[in-house]
């Protein structure tokens, strides 16, 4: 019995290398997998035996990333734990935007600074398309693999946004990318919040450095206020109602075209819609992949011939696996509705044993909605007193 | 996560019935072989989820106490019996309903890979609640938990790490509860409904709601995907309450564009999801007396998991197991 359940996949499958990061969390290393002779990143969480169990953290990352698959969201490979660490194996990845964006002997031109963006924008609307919210999007957590492919990562903060009534937290972000709503402690968010942190993102491809830097999260707002002028009432009128909204001298916007001199038309409309104060005005990234940016000249650059850092310990790099990106077209729309095609037909009677049932008749099309009814949140466990007999006796 | 279509679930966690019960028989079938050869089942756990495995010498202290393992039917009693105390347990805690599913989902998946014979099911049960809230993003913590319901929440740490692992780190999980809302809302559409009618809505779908309560104690959430679960509790419901015209209503959601499938395989399947409802059997007091004494033989102790009384390592072999060893479904991460 033991004998049939040997350990296939110990850690020694996987050939350590040097550390790639330190995360929050864990650290990040590069390994082999002598299986597949492929280069991997293994993420090593350690168990514990804190009151909390399981890290939270790695579990969002694994729940998330496990159902998320796409060309621009980091592939998990495998999770498994190992001598008192959760280990989580990632696909490789080279560097990452922030490499990109600080290296000073990188030249971006605007048709990269467009791929980069696009790339970014692309992973992010399959994200809310499954309505999930990334929450930590920052040039730090967008990686970019051997064939220039930039992948979103660190799904560690990141949360479903089903139902509209629940109540989040505002402490999400890294600062300088935190939306004005989050900084002014609103509980109940969506999609916008990425949408702003994936606007800040936009500006520092543009500006080669962040471009909100406040250094507490009152000073975030009167940068923000600075860039576009205090928002009044009639451009949010939501934000009076905001838990920790306090009023702010009135700035006025100076014009986004002194901030960003250089850039085009077309960039500075989609960098305004993206930093739309009123979340619920705000441009959705769906929009964004249609705005006009993305379908003017110049083309964004395909993504293998992208400048990047040069690493010290660079590798000869493994192309292929992923196609490279083409043209600009919008992301590929998932299939909501649900039947498929190409089912044998003539159904068989419904009491044979050996089909499954036919899930394309789940129609859960209808029942991906939200749902208008509260759901709730926290249970309120005082009234629990009763002991519950839990053993058969 | 919206999107059952490209789940983890779909893709290896629906079974055809007959796999499925291969499954429970495999399960059953390594735990009888254990008994055989080490005259124990229990399978040891530690936090960091490594397991330890009986092993033959174990034997010789089980002397020649005939042992007799529990069977097929028997473990399917016994994980009734906690399913309905995983539902207990979350009303207890006034949790919602799609926590319970998620609970009872993992309790469901994790025994398709392990004998009750292997991990005593009172400790799984109440791990897959704390699980559930946690990945829920509903966190209570384990001495919460632990403290509700007078129990040692060091085991529900423990467990929680080969829980995980025995479910593939697949963790989400889709319920019939939010499915049913959709459907409801869109009958609002299909009726134009009224306010009179909302109201009989309204409390059609309560209905269907503990409908959907009774199918997720059965095989039904590992045979079918959950918006047919839905549309089966709401058709239960409406059976008593005929809110709508319900074969009319299949008729409208099937004849969409691109559906090939007719009301009646449609209706035809809803009606296996109701007689696995029918027969539902929860074991008799008689029965569990039996069972319960039976499992606790061949977990090698008298006493269901007394943590205070150090039980000797029965073995040092290690054994890490991993997703593939577990169902011969596709990749982890495909
Ligand atoms: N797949 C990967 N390939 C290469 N490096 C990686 C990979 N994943 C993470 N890293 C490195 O590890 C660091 C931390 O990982 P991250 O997922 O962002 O964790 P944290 O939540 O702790 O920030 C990253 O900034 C990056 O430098
Ligand atoms: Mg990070």
């Amino acid at each position: 019995m033991a004998e049939m359940e040997q350990p296939k996949k110990v850690a020694d499958r996987y050939l350590k290398q040097e550390v790639l990061g330190q995360g929050t969390y864990g650290v990040v290393f590069k390994a082999t997998d002598t299986k597949t002779g492929e280069t991997v990143a293994i993420k090593k969480i350690r168990i514990g035996k804190h009151k909390e169990g399981v890290n939270i953290t790695a579990l969002r990352e694994i729940k998330m990333l496990k159902e998320l698959k796409h060309p621009h969201i980091i592939l998990l490979i495998d999770a498994f734990p190992h001598k008192q660490n959760l280990h989580l194996v990632f696909e490789f990845m080279e560097t990452d935007l922030e490499g990109v964006i600080r290296d000073s002997n990188v030249f971006l031109s605007p048709a990269d600074v467009k791929s980069y963006l696009l790339m970014t924008l692309k992973g992010l609307a399959y994200c809310h398309e499954k309505r999930v919210l990334h929450r930590d999007m920052k040039p730090n957590n967008l990686l970019i693999g051997p064939d220039g492919q930039l992948k979103l990562a660190d799904f560690g903060l990141a949360r479903i946004f089903g139902s509209p009534d629940r109540k989040f937290t505002h402490q999400v972000f890294a600062r300088w990318y935190r939306a004005p709503e989050l900084l002014f402690g609103a509980k109940q968010y969506g999609a916008a919040v990425d949408v702003w942190a994936a606007g800040c993102i936009f500006a520092e491809l543009l500006l080669r450095r962040p471009f909100l830097q406040g250094n507490s999260d009152i000073d975030q707002l009167s940068k923000i206020f600075a860039a576009f002028g205090t928002p009044k009432a009639d451009q949010w009128p939501d934000m009076k109602n905001l838990p920790d909204y306090v009023e702010y001298q009135f700035v006025p916007a100076p014009s986004l075209r002194s901030l960003f001199p250089t850039v085009s038309e077309d960039a500075l409309d989609l960098l305004s819609k993206m930093f739309t104060y009123d979340p619920k005005a705000r441009i959705s990234i769906k929009q964004a992949l249609e705005h006009r940016y993305f379908t003017f000249a110049p083309s964004p650059t395909d993504p293998a011939k992208l400048p990047k850092p040069v690493r010290k310990q660079e590798t000869k790099a493994s192309y292929g696996k992923h196609e490279a990106i083409k043209g600009i077209s919008p992301p590929r729309k998932i299939r909501r509705v649900m039947p498929e095609h190409g089912r044998p037909d003539g159904m068989k009677s419904h009491v044979d044993k050996d089909q499954q049932a036919p899930m394309s008749l789940d129609f859960t099309v209808l029942a991906e909605r939200p749902p208008n009814r509260p759901t709730i949140t926290s249970a309120d466990r005082s009234h629990l007193k009763r002991k519950l007999d839990l053993d058969f006796q | 996560m919206a999107d059952f279509q490209t789940s983890t679930q779909r893709a290896k966690w629906v079974f055809t019935p007959q796999k499925l019960a291969e499954r429970y028989k495999a399960a059953n079938q390594r735990a009888v072989q254990l008994l055989e050869k080490c005259g124990t089942t229990q399978v040891e756990v530690d936090a960091s989820g490594s397991l330890t495995y009986p092993t033959e010498n174990a034997r010789d202290q089980a002397a020649d106490k005939k042992l007799k393992p529990l069977s097929v039917d028997e473990e399917r009693f016994m994980r009734a019996f906690y399913e309905a105390k995983v539902q207990e347990v979350c009303s207890a805690f006034e949790f919602p309903h799609k926590i319970q599913a998620t609970a009872l989902q993992y309790f469901k998946r994790f025994y398709l890979q392990w004998s009750v014979m292997q991990h005593h099911p009172k400790e799984i049960m109440l791990t897959c609640v704390y699980a559930a809230c946690k990945i829920e993003e509903n966190h209570v913590s384990a001495e919460e938990i632990g403290k509700g319901i007078k129990q040692d929440h060091h085991i529900i740490l423990k467990y929680e790490m080969a829980v995980l692992q025995s479910l593939e780190f697949d963790l989400i999980v889709f319920a019939p509860y939010r499915a049913m809302e959709g459907f409801v809302s869109n009958m609002e559409e299909f009726l134009q409904a009224r306010d009179d009618e909302i109201q009989k809505l309204e409390s059609l779908l309560k209905a269907a709601t503990a409908e959907a309560d009774k199918i997720m104690l059965t095989d039904a959430p590992l045979l079918f995907p959950p918006g047919q679960l839905a549309l089966a509790a709401l058709r239960i419901a409406n059976g008593v309450l005929g809110v709508v015209d319900f074969d009319r209503y299949l008729e409208s959601i099937v004849s969409q564009p691109n559906s090939e499938h007719t009301t009646s395989h449609l209706s035809n399947l809803l009606d296996d999801i109701e007689s696995l409802v029918k027969n539902y059997k929860y074991p008799s007091e008689k029965d569990m007396k039996h069972i319960n004494r039976k499992l606790k033989s061949c977990l090698g102790h008298s006493s269901s998991h007394d943590e205070s009384k150090k039980r000797e390592k029965r073995s040092k072999h290690k054994s890490h197991r991993s997703s593939s060893d577990a169902p011969p479904n596709g990749p982890p991460a495909g």
